[in-house]
């Protein structure tokens, strides 16, 4: 410490000759050990509070631990119970359900951003931002619970609302009742043949269509270098081949096999992020092999790449490279949009939930309405910190690039995509990393809403409630840790592929 | 901002958004206040609005206030101690990471930032649970407040070292000469300069302390040492519900952030705004 010490600000007056002359070395010393005490409250309390814990989480995992009774080395058990336990990968069903759900969450609050930042008068944009500071003063508990009592089914504004104004009488001729489905089950019901019969030989399921059209935009939205495309080929082969072989052994039992299959389907996510380049479609790629994983049909995301792949290319060699990019384009947009019309319509109501036809359904008492309200929770979803975050962005673009943009005639709309949206990248990113780790470790407030099992049908079960509800309910310690272990690797990976990954493109 | 002449077709839509928005961010606010002076039945009969205000049942808050009063002490107690012991960490650490070089200096500071993207999940509330049980403050309000003066820490100085690297150095170093000491500096030099920038920081730390359901919910046992939040949430959960007291309990919870926002609202709405462009 004494001899780099030297570079510290001087502070000793009088200085010598020499740089090592006993004095000056003692000043050092004294000079820089008051700075570390000085910082000493905010290391000691960061090492206890923040890093042991953290830490003893990466010990606990290997333990089996109930406190106060049994405290055992059984190294990786808790891990492989992890990747066996259907619950826990149930959660992350959940959690992509919802990441795809605040993905489309995200827009309103950039859009309120813009209608303020392009608000003509100054005084109202000043008092519209400080009203947007003034519902912060609403604990986040009270506003938590302020929503909750809209759900209840009595008392709640929700129901009175609908059953004012006929909404509720709606939402019951679309869901009909047991013996007389309704226009939605029915609609699930005629669609079923299609879904079973040509989308699945296709895609292997209509998730697999959402997935192939992602994939095929990704293809479109990228340069071309035939070295690349030959390495992703056979990147894509290598991986589906042994992705399969694992999974076919994690069916049988084989832990190891799981947790080798988990280490490929990293290298296979870190691969595409890789060779697809920073674009906003790869998001959807991610989040619907996410559910893929969980539908078991992992080995075939590879095989729909390569389809991809072999598309793309067919069709640049066919026409110009510029014409295959649109055509390319619109295919994959053709086939997410086909895929998205399926599930809503073939998948999620399918049958009737009986709920509607007294007028009280019970929001988040019913394991089929449980999610929807989940999802409409906050409506119109604007965080005002966001606003806030988002307009200081927009606030530093010149007022040049307004006016090149209007000599160019260019529109309102296409103003949002082609000057704002990109100036805002920043912030849009930082939040979108914050959103994405949120949604994967909140379990607050599915604990408060619906009890520690995830209510009815465990329908609201996210991994960090499930975890909770293993350390706190069942008194199992470790293998809460284990869990936290398996979610803290998933946010670690997210978070290094996006700082890498979603560049801001300036 | 917009460079055309503003027409009063063009604005329309955006005011629309912007009220719309506003609605809703301000629609609990109302319905907590309408609710809270409604009797059950008052309630089953009008959700929607204000009744006659002869009608008022002004016991509700009375009765609310007798429910929560213990709690919001509790709550003040915690949050102002936390954002007191926190503050005064986060303006030491800053002010040593800003202002000198010296070895070990990287390491400390990225330490500090690296925390920050080691998300804590539902397991570290595990073992945080146990080490503050090892350390005897299970049903304490000590072990929450402990725990929350250091947590939070980490934006606060990324923040404020930022701020203070900007200062002119030769303030600092004026008041070197005139022999003042480290602690005399922070209090002439940094504080005066950043009053914005802090009173955000401490703004948001209250929150966060205020706020904080998850930690108070497992450390703490005995009803009266409970925070604002674990209270609504018994109060929530084993209450036969009588609709208008738990809104006016909501209502009073939230009044101390109300106080506190009136005071500082201008410094807030600036330090934000500076605040975020820097990060």
């Amino acid at each position: 410490m004494t001899q780099t010490a030297i570079k510290t600000t001087p502070t000793a007056p009088g200085s010598s000759n020499s740089k090592f002359t006993l004095p000056r070395i003692l000043a050092r010393v004294k000079t820089v050990s008051l700075l570390y005490l000085l910082m000493f409250p905010t290391i000691v309390s960061m090492l206890v509070f923040s890093y042991y814990p953290k830490l003893d989480v990466v010990i606990k995992a290997f333990y089996r631990w109930e406190p106060g009774q049994i405290e055992e080395f059984i190294g990786l058990k808790n891990f492989q119970d992890a990747l066996a336990d259907p619950l826990f990968w149930n959660s992350f069903q959940l959690v992509v359900i919802l990441l795809v759900a605040n993905l489309i969450k995200m827009w309103p609050g950039i859009i309120t951003a813009i209608a303020l930042h392009r608000l003509a008068s100054d005084r109202w944009r000043y008092i519209f931002q400080v009203a947007f500071v003034i519902p912060m003063v609403i604990p986040g508990l009270v506003w938590l619970l302020i929503w909750k009592s809209f759900y209840e089914p009595d008392f709640g504004i929700l129901n009175r609302f609908l059953t004012l104004t006929g909404g509720m009488d709606l939402l019951s001729w679309l869901d009909g009742t047991k013996e007389l489905p309704g226009v939605m089950p029915n609609i699930a019901t005629s669609l079923a043949p299609i879904i079973n019969g040509p989308v699945t030989t296709l895609f292997s399921s209509v998730w697999g269509m959402l997935t192939f059209g992602a994939v095929v935009m990704t293809c479109a939205a990228r340069s071309v270098e035939p070295i690349a495309n030959l390495r992703r080929a056979v990147l894509t082969v290598g991986l589906a081949v042994c992705t399969y072989l694992l999974v076919k052994t994690n069916v049988q039992g084989n832990s190891m096999g799981a947790i080798l299959a988990f280490v490929g389907v990293v290298l296979f996510v870190i691969s595409i992020a890789r060779s697809s380049g920073p674009s906003w479609l790869l998001w959807c790629l991610w989040m619907l092999a996410g559910i893929w994983t969980c539908q078991e049909r992992l080995y075939m995301l590879p095989v729909l790449v390569l389809v991809a792949e072999v598309l793309n290319f067919a069709v640049r060699k066919m026409t110009n490279t510029i014409a295959a990019k649109d055509i390319v384009k619109w295919v994959g947009l053709a086939s997410v949009i086909i895929g998205c019309l399926f599930v809503a319509f073939g998948k999620i109501w399918v049958t009737s939930t009986g709920q509607f036809e007294f007028g009280s359904p019970a929001w988040l008492g019913n394991k089929d309405l449980v999610l929807p309200a989940i999802i409409f929770w906050g409506f119109p979803w604007v965080g005002t910190v966001g606003v806030l975050i988002y307009l200081s962005g927009l606030q530093q673009i010149s007022t040049d690039v307004y006016e090149a943009a209007e000599l160019d005639g260019v529109g309102p709309i296409r103003r949002v995509f082609s000057i704002e949206l990109p100036l805002i990248m920043t912030q849009v990113r930082i939040n979108l990393i914050f959103m994405t780790i949120g949604t994967l470790t909140a379990y607050e407030f599915f604990l408060i809403l619906l009890g520690a099992a995830g209510g009815p049908g465990n329908k609201g079960m996210v991994p960090g409630l499930y975890m909770y509800q293993q350390a706190f309910l069942q008194g199992k310690f470790g293998y809460a840790c284990a869990l936290g272990m398996v979610l803290f690797m998933l946010v670690l990976l997210l978070t290094v592929i996006y700082q890498r990954y979603v560049k801001v493109e300036k | 901002m917009s460079t055309s002449r503003p027409t009063k077709l063009g604005e329309a839509p955006k005011y629309a958004i912007i009220l719309f928005v506003l609605f809703f961010a301000f629609y609990p606010l109302f319905v907590m206040f309408c609710i809270s002076f409604k009797s059950n039945e008052q309630f089953q009969a009008n959700p929607w609005f204000f009744d006659a205000p002869s009608q008022w049942h002004w016991e509700n808050w009375g009765v609310a206030w007798n429910i929560v009063k213990n709690y919001i002490a509790n709550s003040i107690v915690t949050a102002v101690i936390s954002v007191a012991l926190g503050m005064i960490m986060v303006i030491l650490t800053s002010y040593v990471l800003a202002r000198y070089r010296f070895k070990g200096r990287n390491i400390i500071y990225y330490g500090i930032i690296a925390s920050m993207f080691l998300p804590g999940t539902a397991a570290t509330l595990v073992t945080l649970f146990w080490l503050i049980r090892s350390m005897g403050m299970v049903n304490s309000l000590w072990g929450i407040i402990i725990v929350s003066s250091a947590g939070g820490q980490i934006a606060g100085i990324f923040i404020l070292k930022q701020f203070i690297e900007d200062i002119p150095k030769e303030l600092f170093e004026s008041a070197q000469i005139d022999g003042a000491s480290h602690l005399r500096q922070i209090t002439t030099v940094v504080l005066p300069l950043s009053g914005s920038i802090l009173a955000t920081v401490a703004i948001m730390k209250f929150l966060g302390v205020w706020n904080n359901v998850m930690l108070p919910l497992v450390v703490l046992r005995d009803d009266e040492k409970l925070t604002i939040p674990v209270g609504l949430l018994r109060l929530e959960g084993e209450y036969v519900k009588q609709w208008g007291e738990m809104m006016a309990g909501y209502a009073i919870a939230s009044i101390p952030l109300v106080i506190m926002f009136l005071f500082t609202m201008r410094w807030f709405v600036k330090g934000l705004a500076a605040g975020a462009i820097k990060g």
